[in-house]
């Protein structure tokens, strides 16, 4: 093995790799959750957390970290942090799971059925491909296209990817079927696993999966199926991979025949079903941050330490300090933190203390002058440590040894290797084939008959390198946005959009929310807001989104229990009907909430717990999912988020599905609304909403899909294209059935409005950096809403920049929302002025936008090239050439233009 | 020794039948012969192991090929074989560039693995280095005289780890997709001086650069752009000194829009019509109508300078729309048009001579050719007036050779033409837009052999033109004889199934890698041993 240099990289380059998991909670203030159901009407919004995936901890964990930030090295005072330093930790978990394989019989005696399936939760994917008769070779081809399930995608011209799912029969693997015509000159079917998530592969025994289709088919150990008991080899996938294979079972399987299959024929064919299981493990990365600061306290001529963790849960730090640069380990002075006991007289341990609200954990340690350094490492349990590069964490205590940023950067520099290791182990991997090709050259010989030898060299060579761009191409497109490119469309469609599709309604939609958080306190808010229908509508109003209506736990509505009783805090049916009518009556649209993810149960079980359901649909704990303890369901396992508060219903079942289906229809033709604003659908997987979608085909429908931006230090990030992907990802699997809250502009609006950073607005591709950039029809925008401001005010806008933000999203693509309380308040004039200019322009959900500025303080954008817009102090005039524009409404920091001639 | 594998080392080793020492395993695969024999292939257990540890891999190369480590005989390299090769294979380098926003404002690497997966598959292709454009809005973003070239480093080691050979192209200009503007300093200075930049007949300013009549003036906070482009070129040159000469072989010096030595007279042109127009020129900032005041005082027409052509056409128009570009006794024609037209050309030369002499000087000593790049434009060159040309600052029209004294200008300054659009073919434009890009090409580099000066290829559509790589091939064999060609450019497209293969293919043509016959592979019989040892179980894939 060649020796590699670990070089490192810089350490800019080190910092794109923080993980930022763990600081969403600068976001969001947490409702901590009481579970008991009445008591807890918000703590929904928990979930907004994003939740480390649960898994069984294995019982050895490699570890691994870095240190992550560069080094504060100002000049010193005393008393101020001279050492700060966030490092990374990482732990390796393994869920173990099964798969299997499953041969079977269809319809016929000639259709049959293969099967394959996980339940280790992920995308997977079976990358698969077909051996035909008469093929000696390795390779495989794409199969006959009627072969193909649904969702499969071509990959070269050799193989198919399909996604594997969920079945409706409530299986609890993910799994994906292919039918097949034994008459076909199939000999074979060949596939691996790939999980997405991780880029793993899943072989058998080292190769591809092989199931044979004709009985005689050579046999090379990787066949699966077959008579002979079924084996696995461990090892053989890359610990990369992060998958293992867990058992190392008989390989009697294995029949190394070197029969040729000569000329074949098919009435030889013969199958036999079989059900083979397999254990499989993925590994997943758990990462957590420490954060070390040091200060000095100058009265006391002592060394103040701060360690702060995510970690939760019992975190001992085994510590201790040293006098020099040889790291040798020392037992300081007492007195020492409260909860430490001196281990083998080597070292203390020092229990951390819980963080106040639960949040991790972390200790003060006072160190006297005379160390040089800090050293540690983290235990949380007996067989799990945390530690640097397989080091010693070593944090410098004199400021003098970090102040040249020397000590400091060979402290830095394992932590870069280590993010090096991978690419340069890639890269000694590369150099390698190039050594062994070079030696093969060299290994000159006239002998000619070998020739096909080298032949093959080159042949493997090839394979390297497509491989290596395959991986790289994943990369650049993964990189890059997957979204509908929408350019093209939007040419077309700069005339009013003639389909009215669910996603978008007509194109020119303006949603109102209909309440807040204490509308329900009436008791006669349906009565109250009719009063209001005529006005709404001439503001400019195309469609109104009530509350909730069904019988609720909570009185807000959003705590639902018997879905087919619709009287509510807000009014009974009959008042609904009545302010349903009414609004149809001036011309707008109606949205029901829905709250489908979860819903209160009637009755207890025998156990006690809550997950019996009675009125009209009278489920029972098959309804519900599987992984959340606390309701005991006997559905499968959620497909998304859980919402912690109460049963999820699980999706997947199918008499949920058409119950749903049968209300929402019921809702439809009974009650007249014309679509839904679906409450949390992060709880479950967007391809069922396509499913309510088209059996309800309503007019509009919006999803709220609602997670943390990202954010660095408590500074947002500039780029926020993983949270607006996520979002665009449920798009997708609704199928663009339904348009999605634009999450990720309300957050970019409070950091661009409230600091005065204005360039936000700008992706890096000079796009609008929200949804609305990226999928402008399916995005609807909005500052405020129930949750987020009103009474409750987990998420509130920037006070004072209402206007502002309402200036960027009544001007700009997308579908507006505008809050009720905003409405009916001081901004009222200048909402109706941004309306009128909205709807007088004719600016719709995919009209265009132009940023022409978006600096410090001042943002500037041409819509529909009729429309200019300002926001921001900072100066801004359209441009003056052919056009000219007359100006239109302004407020506070901001202003809008109309061009009265277009250039001609 | 260098082996590049798919390029000469490996084409002699098929045709001499090198063979390598076999152990058990081998392949046997189809018999397809077809130029894509090489790549119908499956995914294999060879690829899933790609990202897994050494160990293995370096084992699996054991398992298979009883590896031998004794050093090359040198003379096995230039024995005969190498004399056998053909021409082609020494005299095309083969380069490709890296993504423009390979490093970020913020100073890293973008698709940092993407790169490095992308660089080990250059590599192993015999590709013979990468293109990597340095901006100078993001090395020295901040303040005047403060470098940051941290994130251009940590590429450079990139590169050279891989064993490739990087070509650096300095830039000077703002990018707008991706977004890579100018030095945020040079901005704020253009806020409230705005006649640094270019400006055209109707006052509109282009912000991608700084204009060519601020060359020599204080403008940058006391400091000439000239200058600061120098002290840029010294900082570089400092901060690379480790790969200079070594891993980096050449330098490009941007010249201007788009690192092109030309004015920006087509950068508001609809992207909606497929006819590009003529384009404006850009001389009505108050520096430029200065310089063009001067002139035309010396030559004793004072009233010349004090606007530019008044007649010509706007950006999207056809010549024909005024009468300045009209083919017949259109002011081009006239005195003063030739007036003008001198004048602004030779603006745009001297501006040229000066940058490339500036980087001549500053990189001379460090074994790196220096080069700069001309524009290819193509468009309405089968007119007399070659309008599009002459906006943009090249007098060549039918009556005068424009490019002469541009290729004398580069073999002053020893310097090396980049020339863009190889790939562009007369049959694919658009009949209406009397293009040429094959004509112009074979204008400019009979004037750059006439002066000697080298010649370097790219091709200019970057989602591939139709033809593309025919014509590439076309102008890089025959007498065409390029120094290197730089193919644009690595990211997702580059490496996507519907482009690489024929990349790949490119490249094998490109080094005449044909198999002959009997080299194609045959059907063998497999045979495999099979380790118990999990390690062991390492294998190519077998049958």
């Amino acid at each position: 093995m060649s020796t590699v240099t670990i070089r490192p990289l810089l350490p800019s380059y080190r910092r794109a790799n923080l993980n930022f998991r763990d600081r969403t909670n600068i976001l969001l203030k947490p409702n901590y959750i009481n579970y008991s159901i009445k008591s807890a009407p918000n703590a929904r919004r928990f979930c907004s957390f994003k939740k480390l995936q649960k898994i069984t901890v294995s019982s050895s964990t490699s570890t691994s970290t870095s240190p992550a930030t560069s080094t504060d090295t100002t000049p010193v005072r005393p008393g101020d942090v001279f050492f700060k330093e966030t490092f990374p930790l990482k732990r390796t978990h393994a869920v173990e799971g099964k798969m299997f394989v499953r041969l079977q019989k269809g319809k016929d005696e000639k259709n049959w059925q293969l099967s394959v399936g996980c339940n280790i939760p992920g995308k997977w994917i079976l990358h698969w491909g077909v051996s035909f008769v008469g093929d000696n070779g390795s390779e495989w081809d794409q199969p006959p296209k009627k072969m193909r399930p649904p969702g499969s995608v071509s990959i070269k011209d050799y193989a198919i990817e399909t996604p594997l799912k969920k079945l409706a029969e409530g299986d609890v693997f993910d799994q994906v079927n292919i039918d097949f015509d034994t008459r076909s000159d199939i000999a074979a079917i060949n596939f691996v696993l790939k999980d997405e998530e991780t880029g793993a592969w899943y072989q058998h025994r080292g190769r591809d999966f092989k199931v044979p289709l004709v009985d005689y088919l050579q046999h090379d150990g990787n066949v699966i199926g077959t008579k002979s008991t079924f084996g696995l080899w461990p090892g053989a996938l890359g610990q990369l991979s992060k998958m293992i294979l867990k058992a190392d079972t008989s390989q009697s399987g294995i029949q190394d025949s070197s029969s040729e299959s000569c000329e074949l024929k098919q009435e030889n064919k013969h199958l036999e079903g079989f059900y083979e299981e397999l254990p499989i493990v993925k590994e997943i990365i758990i990462e957590n941050t420490v954060s070390v600061s040091v200060r000095k306290c100058p009265e006391t001529a002592k060394t103040l330490l701060n360690l702060e963790t995510d970690l939760t849960g019992d975190v001992v730090v085994h510590w201790g300090v040293c006098r020099d640069d040889s790291k040798n380990w020392e037992i300081p002075a007492e007195p020492y933190p409260p909860e430490t006991i001196v281990f083998k007289n080597k070292a203390l341990r020092t229990l951390l203390q819980p963080k106040e609200g639960g949040k991790g954990c972390s200790r003060l340690f006072t160190v006297d002058e005379e160390f040089a350094g800090f050293l540690f490492v983290l235990k949380l349990n007996e067989n799990t440590w945390l530690k640097c590069m397989e080091n010693d964490f070593y944090i410098p205590l004199t400021s003098s040894s970090c102040l040249p940023a020397e000590s400091v950067q060979e402290m830095l520099i394992p932590g870069k290797a280590e993010e090096a290791t991978q690419e340069v182990s890639q890269t000694a991997y590369t150099a390698g084939i190039i050594k062994e090709i070079r030696n093969l050259v060299s290994d000159f010989s006239s002998d000619i008959s070998r020739k096909t030898k080298s032949k093959e060299a080159q042949k493997s060579i090839l394979l390297e390198i497509e491989k290596l761009a395959a991986e790289a191409y994943s990369i650049f497109r993964t990189t890059a946005p997957t979204f509908f490119e929408e350019a093209a469309v939007e040419l077309e469609e700069s005339k009013p959009p003639a389909k009215i599709s669910p996603g978008t309604g007509t194109g020119f939609e303006i949603l109102c929310q209909g309440f807040n958080w204490e509308s329900h306190k009436s008791g006669r808010w349906y009565m109250e807001l009719k009063e209001k229908a005529t006005e709404l509508s001439s503001l400019g109003f195309s469609v109104i989104w009530l509350p909730p209506p069904t019988e609720s736990v909570s009185p807000e509505g959003y705590m639902p229990r018997d879905l087919y009783n619709l009287s509510s805090r807000y009014g009974n049916i009959d008042e609904l009907k009545d302010v349903v009518n009414k609004f149809h009556d001036v011309g707008m649209k109606i949205l029901g909430d829905v709250v489908l993810n979860h819903r209160c149960a009637h009755y207890q079980n025998q156990n006690g717990v809550w997950n019996i359901f009675g009125g009209r649909l009278n489920w029972d704990d098959r309804a519900v999912v599987a992984d959340d303890p606390h309701f005991q369901g006997r559905g499968n396992k959620s497909s998304g988020d859980n919402f912690h508060a109460a049963p999820n219903i699980d999706h997947s079942q199918d008499f949920v599905r058409k119950d749903i289906k049968e209300w929402l229809c019921w809702l439809r033709n009974e009650i007249g609304y014309d679509g839904w604003r679906l409450d949390f659908v992060r709880g479950f997987w967007g391809g069922y909403v396509k499913d309510y979608l088209e059996a309800t085909e309503p007019y509009f429908a919006v999803g709220e899909y609602w997670d943390s931006l990202s954010y660095t230090y408590g500074e947002m990030d500039h780029n926020q294209d993983a949270h607006r992907q996520r979002i665009i990802d449920w798009i997708n699997a609704a199928s663009g059935t339904a348009g999605a809250f634009d999450v990720t502009t309300k957050g970019i609006l409070h950091s661009a409005l409230d600091r005065c950073e204005y360039w936000r607005l700008s992706d890096e591709k000079g796009k609008p950096p929200g949804v609305v950039g990226w999928w402008p029809s399916r995005a609807v925008t909005f500052i405020e809403n129930h949750d987020t401001g009103s009474t409750q005010g987990h998420w509130r806008f920037p006070g004072g920049r209402e206007m502002q933000g309402y200036a960027y999203i009544l001007t700009h693509p997308g579908t507006p929302s505008v809050f009720y309380d905003h409405i009916f308040s001081h901004y009222r004039q200048e909402i109706e002025a941004l309306l009128s200019v909205r709807k007088r322009n004719k600016i719709h959900c995919r009209s265009r936008v132009e940023i022409v500025k978006a600096e410090r303080d001042v943002y500037a954008a041409i819509i529909d090239e009729k429309v200019a817009m300002k926001l921001g102090p900072g100066h801004y005039e359209p441009p003056s050439g052919s056009q000219n524009w007359s100006f239109v409404t302004e407020g506070r920091d901001y202003k809008s233009n109309l061009a009265n001639t277009r250039r001609g | 020794m260098e082996v590049s594998l798919m390029g000469n080392s490996q084409a002699n080793v098929v045709k001499t039948g090198l063979p390598y020492r076999d152990s058990r395993v081998c392949c046997s695969y189809k018999n397809k012969i077809d130029d894509k024999v090489l790549f119908v292939n499956r995914v294999s257990f060879l690829g899933q192991n790609r990202s897994a540890n050494l160990r293995k891999a370096q084992l699996r190369f054991c398992t298979k090929a009883s590896v031998q480590s004794q050093p090359l005989p040198s003379d096995r390299d230039s024995g005969p074989l190498s004399s056998a090769r053909p021409k082609s294979l020494d005299a095309v380098r083969l380069f490709v560039g890296l993504p423009l926003d390979t490093v970020s404002d913020a100073n890293t690497v973008n698709h940092a693995k993407a790169i490095a997966a992308g660089l080990k598959a250059l590599k192993l292709l015999g590709v013979e280095g990468v293109e990597l454009p340095v901006w100078w809005g993001v090395a020295e973003k901040e303040a005047m005289g403060k470098y940051n070239w941290s994130g251009y480093l940590a590429v450079a080691e990139m590169v050279e780890k891989i064993g490739l050979k990087l070509h650096v192209s300095l830039c000077f200009h703002a990018l707008k997709q991706p977004k890579i503007p100018l030095p945020d300093w040079v901005s704020q200075i253009g806020e409230s001086q705005s006649s640094i930049f270019y400006t055209d007949q109707s006052g509109q300013q282009f912000k991608g650069c700084l204009s060519l009549a601020v060359d020599d003036l204080p403008v940058l906070h006391g400091k000439t752009p000239i200058q600061v482009y120098q002290e840029f070129c010294e900082s570089f040159k400092s901060s690379f000194k480790p790969f200079m000469g070594t891993t980096i072989t050449g330098i490009s010096m941007g010249l201007g829009p788009d690192g092109e030595l030309r004015y920006p007279s087509h950068h508001r042109l609809a992207k909606s019509s497929k006819i590009p127009g003529v384009g404006e020129f850009q001389c009505c900032d108050r520096n430029m109508l200065n310089l063009l005041q001067q002139h035309a005082e010396a030559n004793g027409n004072p009233l010349w300078g004090l606007r530019g052509p008044h007649d010509a056409p706007s950006y999207d128009e056809s010549p024909n729309s005024n009468s300045f570009f009209k083919d017949n006794g259109g002011s081009w024609e006239s005195p003063y048009g030739d007036f003008f037209l001198s004048w602004y050309s030779s603006q745009l030369i001297s501006h040229g001579n000066c940058l490339l002499s500036l980087a001549s000087s500053t990189f001379g000593e460090t074994g790196v050719s220096i080069y700069g790049k001309i524009p290819l434009i193509h468009s309405w060159y089968k007119t007399r007036s070659h309008p599009s040309e002459l906006t943009a600052g090249f007098y060549n029209t039918a009556k005068r050779d424009g490019y002469a004294a541009v290729a004398e200008m580069f073999a002053k300054n020893s310097c090396k033409m980049i020339l863009p659009g190889m790939d562009l073919s007369d049959e694919h434009q658009p009949r209406e837009s009397f293009s040429s890009p094959e004509s112009l090409l074979a204008q400019i580099r009979t004037a750059c052999n006439k002066h000697g000066v080298e010649v370097s290829g790219q091709n200019s559509s970057v989602t591939g033109a139709p033809g593309g790589f025919e014509q590439m091939k076309k102008n890089l064999f025959g007498e065409n004889v390029v120094d290197l060609f730089t193919y644009q450019r690595m990211g997702a497209y580059f490496f996507s199934p519907e482009h690489f293969p024929s990349f790949t293919k490119f490249v094998r043509n490109l080094n005449q890698l044909e198999l002959h016959g009997d080299d194609l592979p045959v059907e063998e019989e497999v045979t495999e041993s099979v380790h118990t040892n999990a390690n062991m179980n390492i294998q190519v894939q077998a049958a």
